[in-house]
Formats: structure tokens, C-alpha cells, sequence
């Protein structure tokens, strides 16, 4: 991958996530960090941190992200939430506003 | 996480439906018309781009809903969070006893349950948990009785609360909610046993801004304990069959009234005058009451009365030319009167008019030659009357008609003609048998439409090629008969579609759920009376907006519906056969 077309998401414990801008864009708040003008940092460096969400919930969020993109498409398929991850993962949605 | 975002909060509907374009239909001469049902709940709509998938947000409620019986309690999460959790089960129904624990403590702010199935006073302590927190509580038809009310106590912030329908609720329950002085919307709809006496618990209730009690024969007398309540804004005491002028006293001096209900009571034209004092009342609904036209002289004097409700009150054409003194009117009902088109003469000057109802009165081809200088028209009721296709001549120059109601007039194909310039129409209702495909032929320039209504019609597959201009429809009936699988390819295309009734088509087969399938943003479907089998019900799946579905007299039961409710329609909540 090219690395002017990705971003790197980073969790709480310091693990990095290189993954498609266009993937990562499908988060609204993210989206947000990386087009908005006047500078955030992120912008600059393709680089954002979240201190709040671990790695583990992170991983998925990316997972959605693709499959989000494959959904819209038209590759229509289940997206399986493991159920002691879902409440960690619905609080980190609505962060990302995804 | 951060706490709970400023998300905003989804305030009820005013359910007074006062300022509906379209009028709600009913049962009329036989044919079996389903009233569509209204939803008091926030109607969680699916709503997104074509082609995108659902949010992660909305996938893990669907989970936690799926795996509800796992979860001990939500108070950890965000309020808006556990909101959105408990408002998908109610939606889908799956909301418990039980599992209503998790909610202990979650510091809800609006809790709809009405119409849910299996509230009672168990409920009442995880509701009251909520504490200060609370502000909107909608417990209609609920099981609750006065003793339930008690808990309330908790929740001092509570603005609005709804306890329409409630059978067990009694005097002695008013006094248990008589301290809740931050409420502002309080409803108490059909109650059979409050009286007067009861309401002087509302005396307490300063910030009240809205108060229903509709349906609630035993009031009579019970005015004079809101006369203090000067923030009153907006008064329903509807089918109160007990009031009479002397309770109108009570209002003369409520001055912020904005809008008053008392259709199908016993006030008379001397009642009215009581009201004269009440300058910024704009909604006045007075259908059913026993006046004459000689209360249009008290309500000549209302400088912001925009809204006149007077179906039903027999009037006749005598005392109309008093109409032509209420200039500020936007909104007229006069129907079910035995008014003439002599009395149409006086509405000329009344040019602010945006709506206007003469169904079933005494009118004709000739009165509406004077509504054609009625240029703000946007809505207009003909139904039942004896206009035919020369009167619409007099409507072509009503350029900001949005919605039309001709069912049961004598239009026929040939007059349709003089609509195809109305390019505002949003809303034409043409039920009347006489109407064919070829009257629909001559509307192809309307693409705005979003209401088509040829219900009782004779259209036939042929007819309904000249359906596809109109891609903008919302809502389409077509229950003449004449409708086989072959005119539903016309209708698949309509992506627009959240309402479609073509029951009564007899012909239609399975084959035609087949094609309905892409109508994903559809909300109600009727194909009673036809050949669909329990078969066809695996086309539905993709129909994740149904909530309502009417299959009576096909060859499908209950139970198959309720399979296919519980694997993939979640929101399915009204349907038939049940």
C-alpha cells in the first residue's frame, strides 16, 4: 500500500493499525481529523492515537471498517460481534461516530 | 470513554395532527380502507445512503438486543448509549420484566413504553430509578394503577407524561403526581373515572404548558382548578361530552392559550364568548359542539385565530356571511355541514387560506368558482360532494395546491386534464370508481406527487405504466381489482415507496412479493385479499422498515408472519392475520 493512502491508528497499549485511508474514513470523527483544515496534528502525520480503546476493540473497528466498505459495494455478508466484546465496542462507535 | 454526548433528544410528535396537509382516512361507504397506524414512539427509521450498510452502532444493538439475557445492567454506559439499547427493544419488542433490570440506575431521560405489552406497576421501580433524571415518561395503555404512581415521586424533573388510556388510573393517582410542579405536558386520555374533583390536584402544576384530557366524561366542573395555570399554552378536553359553557368560564382568563379542543362538547354560541379575551389563540377546534354561526361574531375578535375546526357542527348557510370577517384564517374545516355553494361566496376574500375541508357539504361545479382567487391554497377537501370535471376549470390557477382530495365526486378521466398544470401537487386523492387508467394518463406531468390514492379505481396493469414518472411517491393505493403480477413491475421501481396497499387484487400471486422485495424503505405493505401464500413470505426479508403488514384472506397465518418477525422483520409490530 501506498503510504500517502493510509493512516495509522494507534491503541491504548501503544499497538499501531495501518490500514486504508478510505478505510478509516468510513468513521466520521476520523474523517473529520484528517480533512479538517487549520490543523490537527493527525492531519499532518496520517497518525491518530486513541488512548481509550484497546487493542483488541481496535482490531475489530478496522474489521468493520473494510467490511463497511465491501457492504456498500454489494458483498452483503453477517459481521459476527464476539458478545463480551460489543459493549466496549459500542461505546467506541460512538466515539468514532461509526 | 468520554460521558454521555450531547446528542439531541428525540422529542415526541405533537399528536394533535392539526397541521396535516393530508387528512387521516377512514372507513368509508364499505370498502374495507386499513386506517394506517400512527406511531407515538420515535420511529427508529433505517435510514441510509444507498447500498450503505449499518452503522457499528446499530449492529451492537442488535446484538446486545439478540444477547439481552447476558446483560446484568447498562449503568456503566453513556446515557445516550443504554437510551438507544432500551428504545431498539422496545421498537422490536423485547424489552421484559426481566431484562428491564439492566436499566436500573442508567439515568434515562426518555422512556416511551406506550402500547408496550406487559407494563405494570413491577415496572415502576426500575422506571422511578432514573430519578432526576427522567424527563419524558409515556406509560399509555399500561397496567399501571394508582399505587405505580407513587414511585413518581422520585423523578421531580419530570416535564412530560403520558397516561392516556389507562383504565386503573383514578383520582387517587392525580394526587400522587400532584407535586410534579416541573411538569409541562401532561395526558390523561379516556379516563372514565376522573372527576372534578380529582383535577384539584393539577392546581400545583404552574409550569403545565400542555394538558389532553380527551375522552374524559366525568370533568364537568373540574376547570376551575387550572384557572391559575397562566402557562397553559394548549388545552385538549375533546368528546368531554359533560362540558358545558359554564366550564368555559374557567378559560377566559388562561390568555396564553394558543390552542383549545372541545369538539363533540355541549358548549353553545354563549360558551364561545367566554373565550374572547384569549388574543393569542390560534387553533381553535370546535367540530361536533352544538353552534351556530352566530359565534363567528366572538370569533371575529381573535387577532391570531389561524386555525378554525367546524365540521360537524350542522351549520347551515344562515349567519355565513359572517365568514368573511376571520381575514387571518389559514385554516378552515367547515365539513359535514349543510352549507350551499351560496355560502362559498363568502370565503373569496378570506386569501390567507392554506386549507380548506368541504367534504360533504351541499356544494357543486359552480361554488368553486369563487376559491379560485384562493391563491395560498395548498390544501383542499372536495370529497363527497357533487363537484364534477367542469368545476376543476376553477382549481387550474390554484398553483400552490399541494394536496387534493376528489374521492367520491363526480370527476371523471376527461377532467383530469385541468390538474396536469398543479406541478406543486404532492397529495391527490381520485378513490371514485369512475376514474381508469386513462384519468391517471393525464397526470404524468406531476412528478412531484409523494400521495397517490386510486383506491376504489378501476386501474388495470396498463394503467400503472404511468406510475413510473412519479418517482418521488411515498405512498401508493391501488385497490380496484384490476391489478394482476404483471402491473406490479410498474410499482418495483418506486425505491421511494414507504406505503403501498393493493389489497382486494385478487390476482396477485406470489410473483408479486418477488418483485416488492426491492422496496426496502417500506413501512406498511397490504396485499390482503389476493393469492399470496405463506410462500411468498421469504421475499419480505429485505423489508427491515415493516412495521406494519396486512395478509388477511391469503393463504398465510399468523403464525408464518410471526416467523418471519422473529428471524428477520424485528420492527414487524402490527400485522394480520394475528
Amino acid at each position: 500500500m501506498k503510504k500517502v493512502d493510509t493512516v495509522k491508528l494507534i491503541s491504548a497499549e501503544g499497538m499501531e493499525f495501518v490500514i486504508d485511508k478510505e478505510a478509516a474514513m468510513v468513521s466520521q470523527t476520523i474523517r473529520n481529523m484528517l480533512t479538517s483544515p487549520g490543523g490537527f496534528a493527525e492531519a499532518e502525520h496520517g497518525e491518530v492515537t486513541f488512548p481509550e480503546i484497546s487493542a483488541v476493540i481496535l482490531e475489530k473497528i478496522c474489521q468493520y471498517f473494510y467490511w463497511s466498505l465491501q457492504y456498500s459495494r454489494g458483498k452483503e455478508t453477517e459481521f459476527h460481534i464476539e458478545p463480551e466484546l460489543t459493549l466496549e465496542l459500542m461505546m467506541a462507535a460512538n466515539y468514532l461516530h461509526t | 470513554m468520554g460521558g454521555a454526548c450531547s446528542r439531541k433528544r428525540d422529542q415526541l410528535e405533537n399528536e394533535d395532527g392539526l397541521h396535516r396537509g393530508v387528512s387521516g382516512r377512514y372507513c368509508k361507504s364499505g370498502s374495507s380502507k386499513w386506517l394506517a397506524t400512527t406511531f407515538s414512539r420515535p420511529v427508529v427509521e433505517i435510514q441510509r445512503e444507498k447500498g450503505k450498510g449499518p452503522s457499528l452502532m446499530e449492529l451492537c444493538t442488535y446484538k446486545i438486543r439478540e444477547d439481552i439475557n447476558n446483560y446484568g445492567s447498562f449503568s456503566m454506559l453513556p446515557r445516550d448509549l443504554s437510551q438507544q439499547i432500551f428504545n431498539e427493544l422496545v421498537n422490536s419488542q423485547c424489552l421484559t420484566e426481566v431484562s428491564l433490570e439492566a436499566f436500573r440506575d442508567c439515568a434515562l431521560q426518555d422512556l416511551y413504553l406506550g402500547d408496550y405489552p406487559g407494563v405494570n406497576n413491577n415496572w415502576m421501580d426500575v422506571i422511578s430509578s432514573q430519578g432526576s433524571s427522567l424527563l419524558s415518561l409515556d406509560l399509555s395503555s399500561s397496567d399501571v394503577t394508582d399505587s405505580g404512581l407513587i414511585y413518581l415521586k422520585d423523578c421531580d424533573h419530570l416535564q412530560a407524561l403520558n397516561l392516556n388510556y389507562c383504565d386503573q388510573i383514578s383520582n387517587r393517582g392525580l394526587q400522587h403526581i400532584s407535586g410534579l410542579s416541573n411538569l409541562t405536558s401532561l395526558s390523561f386520555r379516556r379516563n372514565n373515572v376522573i372527576t372534578a374533583q380529582g383535577m384539584s390536584a393539577f392546581s400545583g402544576l404552574v409550569n403545565l404548558s400542555k394538558l389532553d384530557l380527551e375522552k374524559c366524561p366525568g370533568i364537568h366542573g373540574g376547570l376551575v382548578h387550572i384557572k391559575g395555570l397562566t402557562k397553559l399554552e394548549s388545552l385538549n378536553i375533546k368528546w368531554c361530552n359533560s362540558i358545558t359553557d359554564v366550564d368555559m368560564k374557567s378559560l377566559s382568563g388562561l390568555t396564553n392559550l394558543k390552542s383549545l379542543q372541545i369538539s363533540c362538547s355541549k358548549v353553545t354560541d354563549f360558551g364561545i364568548t367566554y373565550l374572547k379575551g384569549l388574543q393569542k389563540l390560534s387553533i381553535l377546534n370546535l367540530e361536533g359542539c352544538p353552534i351556530t354561526a352566530s359565534c363567528l361574531d366572538s370569533l371575529s375578535v381573535l387577532a391570531s385565530l389561524s386555525y378554525l375546526n367546524l365540521s360537524r357542527c350542522n351549520f347551515s348557510d344562515d349567519g355565513c356571511e359572517k365568514f368573511s370577517k376571520l381575514g387571518n384564517l389559514k385554516v378552515l374545516n367547515l365539513g359535514f355541514n349543510d352549507i350551499s355553494d351560496s355560502s362559498l361566496i363568502h370565503l373569496k376574500g378570506l386569501t390567507n387560506l392554506e386549507s380548506l375541508n368541504l367534504d360533504s357539504c351541499r356544494i357543486g361545479d359552480d361554488g368553486l368558482v369563487h376559491l379560485s382567487d384562493l391563491q395560498r391554497l395548498k390544501c383542499l377537501e372536495l370529497s363527497d360532494t357533487e363537484v364534477g370535471s367542469n368545476g376543476l376549470r376553477h382549481l387550474s390557477g390554484l398553483v400552490n395546491l399541494e394536496s387534493l382530495n376528489l374521492s367520491f365526486t363526480g370527476v371523471t378521466d376527461g377532467g383530469l386534464r385541468k390538474l396536469s398544470g398543479l406541478s406543486s401537487l404532492k397529495s391527490l386523492n381520485l378513490d371514485a370508481r369512475q376514474i381508469t387508467d386513462a384519468g391517471l394518463s393525464a397526470l404524468t406531468s406531476l412528478t412531484g406527487l409523494t400521495h397517490l390514492d386510486l383506491f376504489g379505481a378501476r386501474i388495470t396493469d396498463a394503467g400503472t405504466n404511468y406510475l413510473r414518472n412519479f418517482k418521488n411517491l411515498r405512498s401508493l393505493e391501488i385497490c380496484g381489482g384490476g391489478l394482476t403480477d404483471t402491473g406490479v413491475k410498474n410499482i418495483k421501481d418506486l425505491s421511494s415507496l414507504s406505503l403501498l396497499n393493493l389489497s382486494q387484487n385478487c390476482n396477485l400471486t406470489d410473483k408479486a412479493l418477488e418483485m416488492i422485495s426491492g422496496l426496502t424503505g417500506l413501512v406498511s405493505l397490504n396485499v390482503s385479499n389476493s393469492r399470496i401464500t405463506s410462500a411468498g413470505l421469504r421475499h419480505l426479508k429485505p423489508l427491515k422498515n415493516l412495521r406494519s403488514l396486512n395478509m388477511e384472506s391469503c393463504k398465510v397465518t399468523a403464525n408464518d408472519i410471526k416467523k418471519l418477525q422473529s428471524s428477520h422483520l424485528h420492527h414487524l409490530v402490527n400485522f394480520r392475520p394475528e
